[in-house]
């Protein structure tokens, strides 16, 4: 064998075994389980394929919960992980399953709304595989995901993604964005079903208010904030207001601009009764200048350089040596979204939601996020539910 | 603050410049560089050691997506070169139009800007088009040198012609801005400033060869060629395309990739020769590799430089820089970024530039269009200088590199004037993208 050959073939070898590591550790992020435990307040678990049949057997199919209360009253739908690179959103979303009543009404959970986006990772950007989430019977570990489906899950992109049925002109990436593909259809691209599903999920049981659950950075102007079409502002502006006066933190409301088509907050208020919200909290891991891309940047949200520009004035959010923890996250989203239920049984006594035994911001402060996860191993394996 | 940042930041140009003076290729350079970084990382434990191999991996698959439409398309385009399509329609314009000087050179742009609009890549454009074109310009008297500099800054701007605009579609990616939009942004920059270079560079006659003299060094024209096997192909690609957009909900979704690929097979179809379509295709991917490898390697780099932390600490640096100055160091960064790390410039600087206009109320879509512009010069600097060198190898300039550049200097500073002014007023020019939409 030449000298030549020896090096390209030990080069190969490397490069297979590289990859054949790194492989692996994409096949066993993709497949692994983060469980949820149906808490008190679950009454029943359905597929979202009960909704649109098209999304049967596919990786696109994913978990509904429903908490239903002994009383009449309206129904509160809650998205979460929409963009699975925004995990305060599940985080939120698991509190309110493991812990959450309802005295009247009905609330409807699902906490990982595009499944397949939470099993693919965002190549160029250098996430972290998992994060994990301290609790009092150890360490609870979640996948960190992408904002878009997985190529694997659907594919090929378009060379522009034309929104149904408006026919604006999207990004070719936002065919695999859950936020950007309301209102759907029943045999459009695997996102536009999930889209569809949910659609029909809010007209057939009746919902009063449906909240989208994100983050977004700190260096963009539309963040920590409740964005609110026309039919949902006044009670955007009561929740911050309430907020603002009794819990100590500020949200803004922005209006969900008319034009820009494909998000929920647009689409939902246009294409059913329901009210929607769509709730924007800080990730200051996702801005671009910042030092690596940690797991605890990604918890702690503190930063050098992010702590200079807010100084220049360049942060859209109130920004210090403190950073921007996940228990405050989770914390304003919890407020926030138990305000909205307030104010929604205050406007409208017969279509009131009452929750009960969620944790309100200065509570998650004091406790953290993972006091609230209950541990899997103990749990009654029935109400276990992989995710 | 972040002091070991800067270590990494260091290691890495040391790998690149320690590559370079090993005479190893610009993706083996930025491959050293990358490769030494995530090492230097992993001591600070970002990446943990055994994360780097998925990182660099995952970073790889960035611009999959891009790479899939650069094969597909130029195999497409190479198809139509070697069916003699090329060579036929250079011939007809030189044959009809010797007598309208002008309408000769603007057809010529024409014919140099498609290769690269459809592929993204103005070095497609040069070695498909590039030698009849320039024995054409040669035949309108244009001398050797400022053929050389027309091809080059033509191929330029047809790699930052629609649709496919390669830095673009990275800047674009990075920031979740829509892909959409660019037509009118980037067109009507590209064909003003090809048509002013045209004249600048062209205007002159300088020499004069023979009609018969420039058709006997033009390959022969295979019999049966007819301007319907020209016109055929790009129909159907147009016509994929379109017919996309007119009935998006009956039509199955494409892609680019699989609209090329059909185009090409009627290519194939309607070519007066037989082609041996295994052995182009090898050919294209062989001659493609140091390109796929750059993109590739390109991912990679962003992938490790962002969880190293030295992305962050770049776009810390471009963000604290003064606005009137980061304007005025644009025009300079942008093309030598290209020079350095070929498509990696708009990765790494690109990227949280964009970011960081947009957030100042900038248009971001017209932003990225005027950058797009500059980005392409850079393909004449050192130490790549990729098409700039294919120019002079293409059009047997064989005076010094340095006078080749020379040559191009009215278009490159009128470029890079459009350019600059069209990130300082895009929201002026906003109205250009709502129109292409
Ligand atoms: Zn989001």
């Amino acid at each position: 064998m030449t000298r030549t050959a020896i090096y390209k073939m030990s080069l190969a070898a490397i490069f297979g075994l590289v990859s054949g590591i790194a492989g692996y550790q994409f096949y066993e992020h993709r497949h692994y389980q983060a469980p949820i435990i149906a808490g008190p307040g679950v009454t029943r678990v359905v597929k979202l394929h009960e909704y649109c049949p098209s999304l049967k057997g596919t990786p696109a199919d994913t978990d509904v919960f429903f908490l239903e209360g002994a009383g009449d009253g309206g129904t509160v739908l809650l998205v979460a992980n929409t963009h699975s690179n925004e995990p305060a959103a599940r985080l939120t979303a698991e509190i309110f399953l493991e812990n959450c009543t309802i005295q009247k009404g009905r609330l409807i959970v699902i906490p990982q709304f595009n499944n397949s986006g939470s099993r693919n990772t965002k190549p160029g950007d250098g996430y972290p595989l998992y994060f994990e989430i301290p609790t009092a019977w150890g360490k609870k570990k979640f996948r960190m995901g992408n904002r878009n489906a997985s190529p694997l899950d659907s594919w090929p992109d378009p060379d522009v993604y034309i929104h149904y049925p408006d026919r604006s002109l999207l990004s070719y990436l936002d065919v695999r964005n859950t936020n950007r593909t309301w209102p759907g259809r029943p045999d459009g691209p695997l996102m536009e079903r999930v889209c569809f599903a949910a659609m029909e999920l809010i007209r057939n049981e009746q919902v009063d208010v449906a909240i989208d659950i994100h983050g977004a950075e700190t260096m963009f102007p539309v963040t920590n904030c409740i964005v609110a079409p026309e039919k949902s502002s006044r009670i955007a502006t009561m929740v911050q207001l309430m907020t603002q006066a009794m819990e100590g933190f500020t949200v803004n409301v922005y209006p969900s601009p008319q034009n820009f088509r494909g998000l929920s907050h647009r689409e939902i208020g246009d294409y059913s009764n329901a009210m929607p919200f769509l709730l924007e909290a800080p990730i200051p891991f996702l801005d671009q200048p910042t030092g690596p891309k940690t797991e605890e940047l990604l918890l702690t949200g503190r930063d050098p350089l992010l702590l200079s520009l807010a100084r220049q004035g360049k942060l859209f959010v109130p920004y210090d040596e403190y950073g921007w923890p996940m228990k405050n996250r989770v914390g304003q989203h919890c407020s926030v979204i138990l305000e909205i239920m307030n104010q929604l049984s205050q406007a409208s006594p017969e279509r009131a939601v009452v929750a009960e035994n969620v944790p309100r911001y200065k509570d998650v402060l004091e406790h953290d996020v993972g006091y609230y996860y209950h541990n899997p191993a103990t749990a009654d394996p029935a109400r276990v539910y992989p995710n | 603050m972040y002091l070991h940042i800067g270590v990494i930041l260091l290691v890495m140009a040391a790998a690149y410049t320690a590559a370079n003076r090993l005479k190893l290729s610009v993706e083996l350079r930025m491959l050293s560089a990358t490769l030494a970084g995530g090492i230097t990382g992993a001591f600070f434990h970002t990446p943990p050691l055994m994360q780097l191999g998925r990182h660099m991996i995952e970073g790889s698959f960035t611009y999959l997506d891009v790479m899939l439409v650069f094969v597909t398309a130029t195999i497409f385009i190479e198809i139509m070169a070697t069916s003699g399509s090329v060579n036929f329609v250079v011939r007809g314009i030189v044959t009809t139009f010797f007598r309208v000087r002008m309408l000769a050179l603007f057809l010529l742009m024409f014919v140099i800007l498609i290769p690269g609009a459809l592929t993204g890549a103005g070095s497609v454009s040069v070695l498909t088009v590039g030698a009849p074109c320039a024995l054409a310009l040669g035949y309108l008297g244009v001398s050797r040198g400022r053929s050389a500099a027309i091809l080059f800054i033509i191929a330029g701007l047809s790699a930052a012609a629609p649709p496919v605009n390669i830095w673009a579609m990275i800047v674009s990616a990075g920031t979740a801005i829509p892909y959409v939009g660019f037509e009118l942004p980037l067109g009507i920059p590209v064909l003003l400033l090809g048509t002013f270079t045209m004249l600048t560079l062209g205007w002159r006659q300088e020499q004069r060869l023979s009609l018969e003299q420039v058709l006997a060094e033009m390959p022969p024209v295979p019999e049966g060629m007819a301007w319907w096997r020209v016109a055929l192909p790009f129909g159907v690609f147009f016509g994929l395309v379109v017919i996309g957009r007119v009935l998006p909900f009956t039509i199955p979704i494409m892609g680019l990739p699989l609209q090329f690929v059909l185009s090409a097979a009627v290519a194939l179809a309607v070519s007066p020769g037989p082609i041996n379509i295994l052995t182009l295709s090898r050919d294209t991917v062989k001659k493609l590799t140091p390109l796929l490898a750059t993109m590739a390697v390109v991912g990679a780099m962003q992938q490790v430089m962002t969880v190293t932390g030295v992305k962050g600490l770049i776009s810390f640096a471009v963000i604290s820089v003064p606005l009137i100055m980061l304007y005025a160091l644009l025009v300079f960064i942008i093309p030598a970024s290209e020079g350095v790390l070929t498509y990696g410039g708009a990765a790494i600087i690109g990227i949280p530039l964009v970011w960081f206009l947009d957030s100042r109320g900038l248009h971001a879509t017209v932003v990225i269009a005027g950058l797009s512009l500059l980005w392409p010069l850079g393909d004449g600097l050192p130490p790549t200088a990729l098409i700039g060198r294919l120019t002079m190898m293409v059009t047997e300039y064989r005076e010094s590199y340095i006078s080749f550049l020379k040559k191009t200097w009215i278009p490159w500073l009128a470029i890079t004037l459009v350019g600059i002014l069209m990130v300082i007023f895009s929201a002026k020019l906003a109205f250009l993208v709502e129109w292409s939409m």
